[in-house]
């Protein structure tokens, strides 16, 4: 873990509102896994004041690079978009705890919800480079809230949509699909996205007994564990102590075993 | 030029201090900052009994600043002596432990158990966390509780007693006075402002406690004129914060009659915040040929 300094060489809108930002950032390239975060600096002023924390989506350890994607919804993502290339700024990381490796011969089904999608795309590249079958489900509200195919396609062996509204592949819900491939054989399941979607992939996993990793997100000030602010309610074993009632996203996680997690719905 | 400053009994390297509830018991600062740069760290507050604190949502960004409701989660004393302090005693810089309880009986049952402990700088008594709801704000607010709490540690602990105040109150130049005459060696100044932010469209508060403690950049004016008007009050030293974020900010406390400061919330966005500046007010002094930053201590011309 460092806090490198880096330096912007794309920051481009690949599809309505999601951008995708590379960064020269040679030590963190070099150690970043699958499910890991950055915490950015995206201004120097003191608006915004905190910086943003984004997951990785794509390493190349040998360019020394890290992509990061995110979709302009606030004014903290808004100011990172209008950095440049060229420009500097400090990034921590690579931070937290990734994933863990799919049972043996399992497929792995990767559930990604909206702005949860890019660290799967990560886990996605690094399973099939293990010659793993991928299956990547993708919900979102819309056809327009949608990754690009082509952005998706180097990370699954298989693509599966879902639309609430109908307008890009199943229409329903992502859990549909995922109740689907539950009944295909033995696998994995790995999921990131809006908590809903996430206790529902984690809901269906524990009634079929199959293994679910989720990568969570909460608000988050320093990202490495000194606020103790980005905090999840987990299942405490008989005789924890209260302290142990929380956990930390940033440290602990931000990957845990579902199980792990005291779900509420 | 020498940083290096003595008051209440503690010896500092440099007046920069890292502040409690913002690095945590240091760990997790490793690699990233060198603790040994700094005059201290004062550890994330400890009580008694273990506690988890409050339920999420517990951070929200805000103009210059933050709102958090952690609601002091830590392990408990035990485990504090057990897993966090072998590592904090094993650092080259001070430590001041920070404490509190939901009594009287247990800020001083907790600074009894500390007496064993060898190496502990100073305790800081913590009667001014806003997140708490029994205790807290409600020893803060009250000069008479205050002191109660303040006399009930020094009659337990030969350590230099800080007493963490409040900015929540109509005078804190009372409580501070208050505090003075319980035995508190120094004062520490200011906790986080009560604030609150809301969901418009839900209608809902944003934090999972509805309200929270301001800090960061937002809070400087408000900790500098509290630092100022205390220091004037009280004989005992002050530590002054509440936004520091430069090299400025901490100098201008001390000028405001700060002995020695803390940055808190600027180590979320920079972990090397604390180290940064304890060189910068060396260059600082260093320029303008300041030998002894004690010198600068309550040296605002008003």
């Amino acid at each position: 873990m460092i806090d490198e300094k880096v330096e912007l060489l794309a920051n481009d809108e690949v599809s309505e509102g999601f951008h995708l930002a590379r960064l020269r950032a040679p030590h963190i390239a070099a150690g970043a896994v699958p499910g890991q975060f950055v915490n950015i600096e995206v201004s120097a002023s003191y608006e915004p004041f905190l910086r943003m924390p984004l997951s990785v989506c794509a390493v190349d350890d040998n360019a020394g690079t890290v992509d990061l994607l995110y979709e302009s919804m606030g004014p903290k993502s808004a100011a990172f978009s209008r950095l440049r290339p060229g420009e500097q700024t400090r990034c921590l990381g690579p931070l937290g705890k990734g994933f863990s490796a799919p049972s043996p011969g399992a497929r792995a089904i990767l559930v990604g919800g909206g702005i949860g999608v890019p660290p799967m795309m990560f886990w996605g590249r690094t399973l099939l480079a293990q010659g793993l079958d991928v299956t990547l489900l993708v919900g979102a509200r819309s056809a327009s809230k949608h990754l690009p195919d082509e952005l998706l396609k180097g990370g699954t062996t298989r693509l599966r949509r879902a639309s609430d509204d109908g307008s890009l592949g199943h229409n329903g819900l992502v859990t549909d699909l995922l109740r689907d491939e539950l009944t295909r054989g033995v696998c994995s399941v790995f999921t990131c996205g809006p908590h809903g979607m996430m206790a529902a992939v984690a809901a269906l996993c524990f009634q079929t007994a199959v293994p679910c990793q989720v990568s969570l997100e909460e608000y988050m000030a320093c990202g490495i564990g000194i606020c103790v602010g980005c905090v999840v309610r987990v299942e405490n074993p008989q005789g924890g102590s209260a302290y142990a009632d929380y956990s930390r996203i940033c440290v602990d996680g931000p990957v845990f075993d579902a199980r792990h997690i005291k779900w509420e719905h | 030029m020498d940083l290096s400053i003595d008051f209440a009994g503690l010896s500092l390297r440099n007046p920069v201090l890292l502040a409690s509830g913002t690095c945590n018991y240091g760990q997790e600062l490793q690699g990233l900052t060198d603790l040994s740069q700094l005059g201290g760290i004062v550890t994330k507050t400890i009580t008694p009994q273990p506690r988890g604190g409050n339920r999420p949502q517990r951070i929200v960004e805000t103009s210059a600043g933050m709102l958090n409701s952690i609601g002091l989660q830590n392990p408990g004393l035990d485990d504090f002596v057990t897993h966090k302090w072998p590592f904090l005693q094993e650092l080259d810089t001070q430590i001041i432990v920070n404490i509190a309880g939901h009594s009287i009986e247990e800020f001083g049952e907790i600074a009894a158990r500390l007496e064993d402990l060898d190496g502990i700088a100073a305790l800081e008594v913590n009667i001014s966390c806003p997140n708490v709801k029994a205790g807290g704000e409600n020893f803060a607010s009250n000069s008479s509780a205050s002191a109660a709490v303040i006399e009930g540690v020094r009659r337990v602990t030969r350590r230099p007693v800080i007493a963490k105040l409040s900015p929540n109150v109509t005078d804190i130049a009372e409580i501070a006075r208050a505090v003075e005459a319980a035995g508190a060696d120094a004062v520490s100044l200011i906790n986080t402002l009560v604030g609150m932010a809301i969901d418009l469209d839900k209608r809902k508060p944003l934090l999972g406690n509805i309200t929270g403690g301001l800090s960061g950049p937002a809070i400087k004016p408000v900790a500098l004129a509290m630092v100022w008007k205390v220091s004037r009050a009280v004989q005992i030293p002050v530590i002054g914060l509440g936004g520091i974020s430069s090299v400025r900010d901490a100098l201008e406390f001390i000028v405001a009659g700060a002995s020695a400061v803390q940055v808190g919330t600027a180590s979320f966005v920079n972990p090397n915040a604390g180290v940064e500046i304890a060189e910068g007010i060396r260059s600082y002094c260093a320029e303008r040929g300041i030998e002894q930053i004690g010198d600068l201590v309550g040296s605002l011309q008003a």
